[in-house]
């Protein structure tokens, strides 16, 4: 049933242009006019602007692949596939379904509900996600954004869709090709094809950054206060004062991106052995047992709207995060050693809490330019 | 197989100048072996062998960062590799056997007259941050800077302790080095020859029991304080007799 539709759209359009410019060709053949090949953008002005993304100070400079360099073009397509469920099979499922700019790009549910079921593992907030240079997914086995966006679309469960039919739904839009001129100058609508989509899309996700606004920022900045608590919990998470427990998260978590470049064994699983987790995480990537149970760590920031956590939602609160933090976690060979048994107070638990909360920037969930554009 | 210690470079006597040049332009290969043992047995992860005091232990994770490689000859060093992570988590005795090659092609042929290389980075590089290097260079990875101390960590021991010997570890460790005062230089000072064509092997072999040796695990299972760096002083101090190279 639907590819039959698709097919008949197809052909309306496809007819449409074809029938048109034969008859135009038809036309003017006698008074010998240059002839304009079927499909052809070049009207259409192609003037690339290069966006110049505010990378907040003590970032990692922003990379972007020699051929893929942002344009204000380039990212407005971007997002508009991004929140276009047209690259779903059956139209209802865009990226943004799973990633929401009102969660902070992430979904709200433990595992993502796609075109076809459930995925295997929750979604992750896309703040920040130009900055990854060691490997995308809780796995790293995308190695850049232009090859993660050409992934979703195809996955059984997430979008259910095949590329050549999206080139050919995109290739007959009324609006995309022209889109794709502007972002990438190509002359012809046949020109259109994943790997721009895939371009414009990891444009798009290479403007989500936050690193500014959040109270954490400003209060490194001396721009203003935190509470006594909160400094406490910012002291031992990033082990500052040595009077204080150490909380470890910093080891693992670090500033700026509240991130690091590795993987590790964060205790979620039980495993008796490196070779009975339930998720395997980078060791089914790298084929490493000892990496079995590896995953990366997210980012700490705005944390508050991307409950449940943890790569399979197992840990609902920040409150379940910080006791699995100090309890030391499930055993298993491979767990990081700075999982074990911590120690805190109560209060030195809410005052971790606190901190983390300092780590919300609500600007990003409210930035028109992250906005769809339907 | 020669096997030779190496020395602090402060303890270093250039030795004769045997640099007998070959002709310009001929070049050769050097690989390099890191490899970790504990008391010379190839050292896999995840597996208990004893320590001192009656206590076991078990690694998790061993890995540290090298600088400035060096083959030496006299007045213009070599520079094989300017920085490195050396990975040296295996948890097999196959991998921990072969340990972390690095390869470094296009050498000048010629005799050199030792090898020497930092543990950690130099103060000036140590000045920076891993936002200042692209994603490429093994410095921008920020799980090997700590910024409470401004320093990369140089040197990363984690494991488990069993303190009472009971058979199961009840603490975790993690001793990690840095800061300026305790970037070291080890050289080990052996002829060593690269030929034209020709690829030089040697292996870099680390004991950690040596590394651990005299380190009071139990009291200090981390380094919380800047102002309190005698268990990782211990640690450093112990690399000239943990590290030998193996010909
Ligand atoms: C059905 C829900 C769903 C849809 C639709 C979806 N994603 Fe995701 N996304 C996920 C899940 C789940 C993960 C984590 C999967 C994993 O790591 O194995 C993820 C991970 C990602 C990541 C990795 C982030 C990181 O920190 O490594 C990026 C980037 C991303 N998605 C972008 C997209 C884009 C672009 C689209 C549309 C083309 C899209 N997603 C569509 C659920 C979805
Ligand atoms: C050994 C490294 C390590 C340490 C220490 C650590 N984390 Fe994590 N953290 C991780 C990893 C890895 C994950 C992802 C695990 C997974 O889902 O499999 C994670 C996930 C999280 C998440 C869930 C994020 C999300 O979007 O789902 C939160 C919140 C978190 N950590 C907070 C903390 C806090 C607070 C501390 C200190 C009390 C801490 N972490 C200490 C490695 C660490």
């Amino acid at each position: 049933m639907m590819k039959m539709g698709l097919q008949l759209k197809t052909i309306r359009y496809a007819g449409f242009i074809g029938v048109l410019l034969v008859g135009v060709i038809s036309c003017h053949d006698s008074i010998d006019e240059p002839q304009i090949p079927a499909g052809d953008l070049t009207d259409i002005p192609y003037n690339p602007v290069p966006y110049m993304l505010d990378v907040p100070a003590d970032f990692p400079a922003l990379e972007q692949p020699n051929d893929n360099p942002m344009t204000v073009d380039g990212i407005l397509l971007g997002r508009k596939l991004f929140y276009d469920p047209l690259l779903s099979i059956d139209s209802t499922v865009s990226c943004a379904t799973c990633h929401q700019p009102s969660l902070s790009f992430s979904d709200g549910l433990a595992l993502s509900q796609g075109v076809n079921g459930i995925t295997r593992r929750g979604s992750l907030s896309l703040i920040n996600v130009g900055f990854h240079y060691s490997g995308l997914f809780w796995d790293g086995r995308a190695k850049t954004l232009e090859e993660l966006a050409l992934i979703p679309i195809e996955d059984p469960i997430e979008m259910g869709e095949s590329w050549d039919s999206v080139e050919l739904k995109l290739r007959n839009h009324d609006g995309y090709p022209a889109d794709f001129r502007k972002a990438f100058g190509i002359e012809n609508v046949s020109m259109v094809d994943r790997y721009l989509a895939a371009k414009a899309i990891a444009q798009f996700l290479r403007t989500l950054v936050s690193g500014q606004n959040s109270r954490y920022d400003r209060y490194l900045r001396g721009e203003i206060l935190l509470e006594e608590n909160e400094i406490n919990g910012y002291l031992m998470f990033f082990n500052i004062d040595p009077s204080l427990p150490d909380a470890q998260c910093g080891h693992c978590h670090n500033a700026p991106l509240l991130s690091t470049n590795d993987y590790f064994n964060n205790g979620l699983q039980e495993s008796p052995d490196l070779y009975s987790f339930r998720d395997p995480g980078l060791g089914a990537i790298t084929g490493i047992a000892g990496q079995n149970g590896f995953f990366k760590p997210p980012t700490s920031r705005n944390l508050v709207f991307t409950a449940p956590y943890m790569h399979d939602g197992s840990l609902k609160t920040l409150e379940e995060v910080v006791d699995h933090y100090t309890s030391g976690g499930k055993n298993s060979p491979n767990k990081s050693s700075f999982l074990f048994n911590l120690v805190l107070t109560e209060s030195q638990k809410s005052d971790i809490l606190a901190f983390l909360l300092t780590l919300t920037d609500s600007t990003t969930l409210t930035n028109p330019a992250y906005q769809s554009p339907f | 197989m020669k096997l030779l210690n190496f020395i602090f470079f402060s303890l270093l006597i250039l030795g004769l100048a045997s640099c007998n040049d070959d002709p310009a332009d001929t070049k050769g290969t050097v690989t390099l072996h890191f490899k970790a043992v504990y008391d010379d047995i190839p050292l896999q992860m995840f597996n208990n062998r004893p320590f001192e005091n009656g206590q076991t232990l078990e690694f998790t994770h061993l890995s540290m960062i090298i600088s400035d490689l060096e083959l030496l000859k006299q007045g213009s060093p070599e520079l094989l590799d300017e920085v490195e992570i050396v990975n040296l988590t295996f948890d097999n005795t196959t991998a921990a056997e072969a340990g972390y090659t690095l390869t470094i092609s296009g050498v000048p042929t010629g005799t050199y007259d030792g090898m020497r290389f930092g543990v950690g980075v130099p103060a000036d590089v140590n000045a920076k941050k891993p936002a200042d290097f692209s994603s490429g260079n093994p410095l921008s990875n920020t799980a090997y800077y700590w910024t409470p101390w401004s320093s990369y960590i140089f040197m990363k021991t984690e494991g488990r302790l069993d303190t009472i010997g009971n058979g199961t570890t009840d603490l975790g460790f993690a001793l990690h080095t840095g800061s300026d005062a305790l970037y070291n230089i080890l050289e080990a000072n052996i002829p060593l020859t690269v030929q034209d064509g020709l690829e030089t092997t040697m292996d870099i072999v680390i004991d950690y029991k040596k590394v651990l040796q005299g380190v009071d695990i139990k009291a200090n299972p981390q380094n919380h304080s800047p102002d309190d760096i005698s268990t990782i002083t211990a640690i450093v101090n112990n690399l000239a007799i943990a590290f030998s190279l193996v010909l």
